[in-house]
């Protein structure tokens, strides 16, 4: 399955040509106002485009996501506090298989709860659960759906620093397990070498991006990842791209 | 001494939230006795007072005779708190109604909420309690124009509280629903109402307590039973002690009202964590 984005408008994203291969993992990496938010919302249908396309699977990401071929998740865990942990991870289901029996999307909840490594937490309410275990439910919500590809909008952002590095770890193992595609936009650059295949750099003024830059590092990559030398020169050199990228767009930023 | 000022007053601010996260049932009523204390002491400086300058019962009665008519009096005061016990019941609830379908008409349907909305803030600058004679014109001395009263005056922090929690919904929550094709009436049902909940509550919180001015006022405006009617015949009559009397028993009946709504609040809201809870 391929995206291919081509999105040209004035403000926003320009010049964007883009595309994911299945089961791959993608990060978009960049500063604030660079567009890779924007740039996920377009993937995941939540905005239309103004001129250029988008494409899924073949699919536009409306059509997409009605086919429940993507799934979603935010900076935060958007859950419900009155409902249980399992209760959330079934109201999406709810929404889409109305004719399914519920002992079958109970079932598949529990499923979803045990692969996120939760099924003792069921019964908890988001407001006993600490922050990464909300996002794991948030994450077992969207893998209920099984879509083909997961769309995470700086998931860990609101996250400590240990549990980042533990979810990272998490995700990683969900990523093997399950195949799915994964778009992944951060603005942490160990974060994004250290998770993806390929890594997006994207700049501001005008919001573009500036490469496409494959990671070489072999998976299963763990704590010890961090120390081969080629993770710190990959670190080093986009941290390098960033930072002209920031500088450039300033002085345009200052002409314009 | 100056000196040790600043840490007492750290001490001070650091124990309370220790204290309200035990389950002792202490606890609770621990924060009643100052008040009660404070309150027994100005009634006894009021009643020193009332001896000392020697005024007259029917301006100014001492404590001890209002207490006293409290007790005498209270089969006649009982049936007037029925009376408006009973106004203020079916004007809150009336109010309730009134204001959640309001708040969920604005919310569900833009056009016509964007029509709705101004109207009902408009309205909310009549001075409602003018128009009491009205409601009695037109519905007679009844329950009628005291629940028509109380629901023009209380509906709206109902709605406008349950209004802000219906539209304070995470808009991530919102367009991931809709992007998995829920409905609007869905979204509704599912996140919204249950989310504007607690919101709900505080509304209804203020609107129990204007329905007891409503009764009251509107048995000012024409009744004939009921604690407010008593009260404005007690002061014709010079029963200034009856005034009084009447007065605890109107705020003791706004203080069990309150009560329950509170403790429906705590039985139907149980997903945010509160002290004392």
């Amino acid at each position: 399955m391929d995206f291919h984005v081509a999105g040209r408008t004035h403000r926003v994203l320009h010049n964007v040509d883009l595309q994911v291969p299945k089961g791959g993992f993608v990060s978009l990496l960049g500063p604030s106002g660079c567009g890779k938010s924007t740039l996920l919302k377009l993937l995941a249908g939540l905005l239309a485009p103004t001129e250029g396309e988008v494409s899924v699977g073949g699919l536009t990401p409306m059509e997409a996501v009605r086919q429940r071929r993507i799934g979603i998740i935010f900076q935060e865990a958007t859950l419900l506090p009155w409902k249980t942990a399992l209760q959330n991870v079934e109201m999406l289901m709810e929404v889409t298989d109305k004719r399914r029996p519920r002992a079958e999307i109970r079932d598949r909840a529990r499923e979803m709860l045990r692969l996120v490594g939760l099924e003792q937490a069921e019964d908890k309410r988001p407001s006993q659960l600490s922050g990464g275990m909300r996002q794991r439910v948030s994450i077992a919500r969207a893998l209920a759906l099984d879509p083909e590809v997961l769309m995470m909008d700086e998931p860990f952002g609101a996250l400590d620093a240990i549990t980042r590095e533990e979810m990272c770890d998490f995700l990683l193992e969900i990523w093997e397990r399950t195949g799915k595609t994964i778009v992944f936009v951060t603005h942490t650059i160990d974060e994004a070498v250290f998770l993806s295949r390929n890594v997006v750099v994207m700049g501001t003024n005008p919001a573009r991006v500036i490469e496409n830059m494959p990671i070489t590092l072999d998976y299963p990559r763990n704590e010890d990842t961090y120390a081969i030398p080629a993770f710190g020169q990959t670190t080093a050199h986009l941290r390098r791209i960033l930072k002209e990228g920031h500088r450039q767009g300033h002085s345009n930023g200052r002409s314009a | 001494m100056t000196a040790q000022a600043p840490q007492a007053a750290q001490a001070a601010s650091a124990v309370p939230p220790k204290k309200r996260l035990m389950k002792h049932p202490r606890s609770r009523f621990a924060g009643i006795v100052p008040a009660m204390l404070l309150a027994v002491g100005m009634l006894l400086i009021c009643e020193v007072l009332v001896r000392a300058f020697e005024l007259p019962e029917f301006v100014m009665p001492a404590p001890s005779s209002v207490f006293e008519v409290l007790v005498t009096h209270q089969a006649q005061l009982f049936v007037a708190t029925l009376v408006t016990a009973e106004e203020v019941a079916y004007g809150f609830f009336m109010s309730a109604i009134v204001g959640a379908l309001v708040a969920l008409v604005i919310a569900r349907f833009d056009r016509f909420g964007q029509a709705l909305y101004p109207l009902v803030v408009l309205f909310q600058t009549v001075p409602k309690i003018a128009l009491a004679p009205l409601f009695i014109l037109w519905f007679g001395y009844d329950l009628a124009p005291k629940v028509t009263l109380i629901v023009v005056m209380a509906f709206f922090p109902v709605a406008l509280n349950m209004l802000v929690g219906l539209q304070s919904v995470d808009p991530n929550l919102v367009a991931l629903l809709r992007s998995v094709g829920a409905s609007r009436g869905e979204i509704l049902r599912r996140v919204q109402i249950p989310h504007s909940l607690p919101y709900l509550m505080a509304g209804l919180k203020v609107a129990v307590t204007l329905g007891v001015i409503g009764a009251i006022v509107g048995e000012f405006a024409g009744a004939s039973a009921g604690l407010g009617y008593m009260i404005q015949f007690a002061s014709t009559q010079m029963q200034t002690s009856l005034v009084f009397a009447a007065l605890i028993q109107v705020s003791v009946l706004g203080l069990i009202f309150y009560y329950l709504v509170e403790l429906a609040e705590r039985h139907y809201i149980d997903w945010i964590p509160r002290p004392n809870a």
